[in-house]
């Protein structure tokens, strides 16, 4: 494998790099934050990967494995810390943890809130499929 | 042991920034224009990500395949990085500028699936089929659950906004663009490859005549005006040590053409040739002296490649020169899975 071919992986790495960090900058969703920081690692692993074909040395894929397990490690951790934060506050949004700012810092402020029902997207719904299965006594289901 | 970092060994002379942009503004055009783009397109509210922004992601895209990746000969594989890397470089943007976390989420398990295909082009089919069940399979689904749970009531307006767009975007590009000018410092190879071919031409030179068109006569023209060029390169590009035989290899084929002695001249510029492919070889690795691929720490591969027994090869690496850090690894997955249940597992009224 030439320098080159080395070249152009590095690149892709740090542009999926780039890019994740750009993610965690800016959204505000705490999964998709999560999820950007993933993408930070996946750029990382492209680049260990083409290092060790580069070198022939299996030290760099050994190392993509162990950037697996920590980041199934961090994917419990903060799946856990989410769920607790979404209990407290009833939304993902990490606007909603401004009190872990800085003391001095003045708040974030949305400059153009967007109202309660009015949101840019909907949902997609199940069709309603099939007959509605008719419903039997209480008592001959209870038979448990 | 001799280390030389090439980057930080060349001391590089005070410039302003305009001859710096003049030089570098191709390279600095694809980073900058996909930040542009992707400034744009992060979601708002209430307002739509305009097309033009789209487009200019999609050409910045191309720019940057046709100005920064250079190719080699190998159809097939290039043609697969391509696909690869435009696929996971374009889910990724899509990633960060949906407005539905849903599909946000789908697009970095995209991501992950074609970085799995670069995973595959570099030798690597173990690490693929790991990182499809691990990220694809586990972390991705189980998001794509608390998503759902959490979005119930429709979608929620910290999706429909980002916090400072414009600010997020030029860090980035910052970032990129000092990477990109960084990695094309230490791995561009186009200097080399020029003297070669011009080594390589001189080396399979046949008669007095032919390296008189392409050296020059010393007798006529003016002392070294032909060989002049290739020697200065030759010398810089050889400047380090520990390469003393090189250097006096140069300084033999300077002689040898100025007393134009053709059989001499052909072989020492053959013997350069090799030189120069064996330092196209090692370029950008950080120690100079090192032929890439041999390792020093006993039970690795043959020099240069990877065994052809990836999943074997992988074990016998993990489970001995990596045996304490696997077992630390299972230690902290230990702990993560205790951590996670003592976290997710109180109740809700506790915590108020």
């Amino acid at each position: 494998m030439s320098p080159a071919t080395l070249q152009n992986y590095l690149l892709v790495g740090a542009a999926l790099f780039a890019l994740g960090m750009v993610g965690f900058l800016t959204r505000r969703n705490m999964i998709l934050m999560f999820l950007s920081a993933e993408m930070m690692l996946q750029g990382v692993a492209v680049n260990l990967v083409a290092f060790a074909k580069y070198r022939g040395d299996l030290g760099g894929q050994a190392l993509v494995l162990f950037i697996l397990a920590v980041a199934a490690c961090e994917a419990a951790i903060a799946l856990a810390l989410i769920l607790m934060l979404y209990k407290r506050r009833k939304s993902l949004d990490i606007s909603a943890w401004q009190e872990l700012r800085e003391p001095d810092q003045e708040p974030v402020v949305d400059t153009e809130p967007l109202a309660a029902g009015e949101a840019g997207i909907d949902f997609q719904h199940l069709t309603p499929a099939g007959a509605a299965p008719a419903r039997k006594d209480a008592e001959e289901v209870s038979h448990v | 042991m001799d280390f030389q970092v090439t980057v930080f060994a060349q001391a590089e002379a005070a410039r302003g920034v305009w001859p710096f942009l003049k030089e570098n503004g191709l390279l600095l055009a694809p980073p900058v224009l996909s930040f542009v783009a992707l400034g744009v397109l992060l979601p708002r509210a209430r307002r739509s990500a305009p097309l033009w922004g789209v487009l200019l992601a999609v050409f910045a895209l191309i720019l940057g395949a046709a100005v920064l990746v250079r190719t080699e000969t190998v159809f097939v594989e290039t043609l697969l990085f391509y696909a690869f890397a435009g696929l996971a470089l374009g889910a990724g943007g899509m990633m960060i500028a949906q407005r539905n976390p849903v599909h946000a989420a789908l697009s970095f398990a995209l991501v992950v699936l074609s970085t799995c295909g670069l995973f595959l082009l570099q030798a690597a089919p173990f690490l693929m089929a790991a990182t499809i069940i691990v990220y694809a399979g586990a972390i991705v689904v189980t998001f794509l659950f608390v998503i759902m749970l959490a979005h119930q009531g429709g979608a929620s307006s910290a999706d429909q906004s980002t916090r400072e767009p414009v600010l997020a975007s030029v860090a980035g590009c910052v970032l990129l663009a000092s990477l990109v000018i960084l990695l094309h410092r230490t791995y561009d190879t186009t200097p080399l490859d020029q003297l070669g071919a011009e080594l390589k031409k001189v080396g399979d030179a046949r008669d007095e005549a032919e390296v008189i068109k392409l050296l020059g006569d010393p007798k006529q023209t003016e002392f070294g005006k032909f060989t002049r060029p290739i020697v200065e390169k030759l010398r810089e590009q050889f400047s380090a040590e520990g390469q003393d035989e090189i250097r006096e290899e140069i300084e033999a084929f300077q002689k040898a053409w100025n007393f134009m002695n053709v059989p001499r001249i052909t072989q020492k510029a053959r013997l350069l040739h090799e030189a120069v492919l064996a330092k196209r070889q090692q370029q950008g690795s950080l120690a100079l002296n090192e032929v890439p691929g041999k390792s020093k720490t006993p039970g690795h591969s043959a020099p240069g490649k990877l065994p052809a027994q990836n999943v074997a090869a992988l074990g016998r690496t993990v489970f001995t020169d990596y045996l304490v850090p696997v077992l630390l690894a299972a230690v902290l997955l230990l702990v993560a899975t205790i951590g996670a249940i003592v976290i997710a597992g109180r109740r809700s009224e506790e915590l108020r």
